[in-house]
């Protein structure tokens, strides 16, 4: 599979003068793995593929705008192409897609690879790339049964129970917009959390700041989020963001039967209007 | 001889402080260790085997988010922020985030001292836990420091078979410490826990060699410019302020803020001295590396490890001591 990777890599390098190939390499921990941006050829060799690459490398194509780029991608990265280039941030014809059939990632973190799945994969249905130039491994077929176990918990408890657990969780936020600056999603120029005039919220933190920060930033995701958990895995406070997103999710599957980033050409439900829609009066 | 005070005597004594004293600690909730304020009811689960808490201390003195004044809505009316006379105890704190707090000392009680950060200073106590398990990316003792390092406490407190030393190094620790409780025994200080050098000699000198090097870029090329790396460190602490209007006054807040965001530098007019992600990515190195040895002369960094473990594409300040240390001029 790395072989794989690493030819069609040098391959299009080659032909892509000036171009970049951004995939996984070995991160300093000696076990799991970082991104890695490479730009002659002969660098190839330092890529890896394996069940500790968690990064979405999506994002990054944002820093790259109408200039060649190779990238390595997971089906749920692959997701965030799609979202990105529906809502006009990125040209397909710059981007060569080197799409990985995936095996599932391990919870890895910095110097330490549990034994067990990455919380999103567990949950996963697409296990072959949504968007690929090159396919590198077997298509799999998709999980039929989704899972919202999740969900179902947190929908069980009464809306006290709910306000007070959300509550806790946002309270340890420290407004490091790791989340944000993560997600392949979150791409304002300006975040409604940086505006000064007017100042909306600011750097101010405290309970009910952040309380508008964090439901702001799932909102925003809503029928947007491809799930690729990544807000989640940076979160150095460990609030469970995608619990938010999964919510958000099933909400959006239920309601209007979408899937974000499936395919580049249908835009998500909030960014349509259709003339026949209409409005129904809520009671 | 050594003063020995054992695990249920100074829970009990750390029962009685949370009585007279705010008392803050670790506590672990949903899997994450921070420090937080704790009641005497809390103590008996107070796990004090804690490897370095998700997010450093520095908070209890420099807040993540604080009011300096208010104005009323006259426009003219000062009205200043709600203070407490009751003092601080700061539980188990390792020598690292003691030393990280001794850091920002250097800069906020200079004068102009910072009368906000030195009020908290002032009262609190410093109850430090010698770190008995350091992570592999922890390198204190190469900056200085060390696990069972007791300078910048007021007390610590290292753990051994037959209870934990005690060692007062301040006035302030001397008077706290719980006689009573105590015991002499012929128990010496445990080794200290080996931690992974990281050799920085003449990393400065590089840095300053180095500005223009396009390896700030290659670095910054997988940043994501967040804040993780900044909030996390007990030494980091650059803050920005904003006037928060309310119905009835105006709050002047100062919070935390970093150089890895993208509006840090911009100034009135538009424009902004560090425009690209290499240039934001390279502050944060130069300003621990290079300016704060050459104002105070150390590095800007306690080796405890957290922006290695935090950082969420793995920008590891030991490899980029090591690059540095390799560039070609």
């Amino acid at each position: 599979m790395i072989e794989t990777i690493r030819n069609k890599a040098k391959e299009w390098l080659e032909k892509n003068d000036g171009g970049c190939v951004i995939g996984y390499e070995r991160a300093s921990d000696g076990m799991t793995a970082r991104p890695v941006f490479i730009y002659k050829p002969y660098m190839v060799g330092s890529l890896i593929f394996d069940e500790t690459c968690v990064h979405n490398l999506s994002k990054y194509l944002l820093n790259r705008r109408g200039l060649k780029t190779a990238i390595v991608v997971k089906p749920c990265d692959s997701r965030g192409i799609n979202l990105l280039i529906n809502e006009h941030q990125l040209d397909r014809e710059s981007i060569y897609v080197i799409g990985v059939v995936c095996p599932g990632m391990k919870d890895a973190h910095f110097g330490r690879i549990e034994d067990r799945p990455l919380s999103k994969c567990r949950v996963c249905l697409h296990h072959t790339p949504a968007v690929y130039d090159v396919l590198v491994g077997e298509p799999q077929p998709e999980t039929a049964s989704r899972d919202y176990s999740d969900v179902a918990r947190i929908e069980g408890i009464s809306i006290h129970e709910r306000n007070a657990f959300w509550k806790e969780q946002f309270e340890r936020c420290i407004r490091c917009y790791g989340c944000r600056q993560v997600c392949a999603g979150c791409y304002c120029q300006e975040c409604f959390v940086d505006e000064l005039d007017p100042l909306w919220v600011g750097i101010r933190s405290g309970p009910e700041d952040n309380w508008i920060w964090n439901i702001g930033r799932a909102f925003h995701l809503s029928a947007r989020c491809i799930g690729c958990g990544e807000c989640e895995r940076v979160c150095p406070v460990g609030i469970p963001l995608m619990l938010a997103n999964r919510k958000l999710e099933k909400e959006s599957a239920d309601l209007f039967d979408f899937e974000p980033g499936m395919d580049a050409g249908t835009a998500p439900p909030f960014a349509t209007f259709l003339k026949e829609e209409t409005l129904e009066k809520v009671e | 001889m050594n003063r020995i005070i054992v695990d249920n005597n100074l829970r009990s004594w750390l029962k009685e402080l949370a009585e007279k004293y705010t008392l803050v600690a670790p506590v672990t909730s949903d899997g994450v260790t921070l420090f937080k304020h704790v009641k005497g009811s809390q103590v008996d689960s107070l796990d004090l085997q804690y490897s370095n808490t998700a997010v450093s201390p520095k908070g209890c003195f420099f807040p993540l988010s604080e009011t300096m004044f208010s104005i009323g809505s006259d426009g003219v009316n000062v009205i200043a922020p709600v203070s407490t006379d009751r003092e601080v105890v700061i539980f188990g704190i390792h020598p690292c985030d003691a030393a990280g707090i001794a850091l920002i000392d250097r800069v906020f009680l200079a004068e102009p001292t910072d009368t906000h950060y030195k009020e908290k200073r002032d009262r609190t106590i410093l109850i430090g836990l010698a770190c008995n398990a350091p992570s592999p990316e922890c390198f204190c003792p190469s900056v200085g420091g060390g696990p069972a390092n007791p300078m910048y406490l007021d007390i610590l407190l290292t753990q051994t078979s037959a209870g934990y030393i005690v060692q007062a190094t301040t006035g302030k620790g001397k008077e706290l410490t719980p006689a009573a409780r105590m015991e002499e025994k012929d128990i010496p200080l445990p080794p200290p826990p080996h931690v992974t050098p990281v050799p920085l000699e003449g990393v400065s000198e590089m840095m300053r060699r180095n500005f223009d090097s396009p390896y700030w870029d290659r670095v910054a090329d997988r940043c994501l410019h967040c804040n993780i790396c900044s909030y996390v460190c007990p030494c980091c602490y650059c803050f920005d302020i904003r006037d928060y209007m309310g119905k009835d006054k105006i709050d002047r807040v100062r919070s935390w803020e970093s150089c890895q965001s993208a509006g840090f530098t911009m100034i009135a007019g538009g424009h902004d001295p560090r425009p690209t992600k290499g240039a934001r990515l390279r502050q944060r190195w130069y300003h621990k590396l290079l300016y704060f040895p050459e104002l105070f002369g150390d590095i800007k960094c306690t080796g405890c490890g957290r922006c290695v473990r935090s950082c969420p594409v793995n920008i590891d300040i030991r490899e980029i001591i090591t690059d540095v240390q390799k560039l070609n001029v």
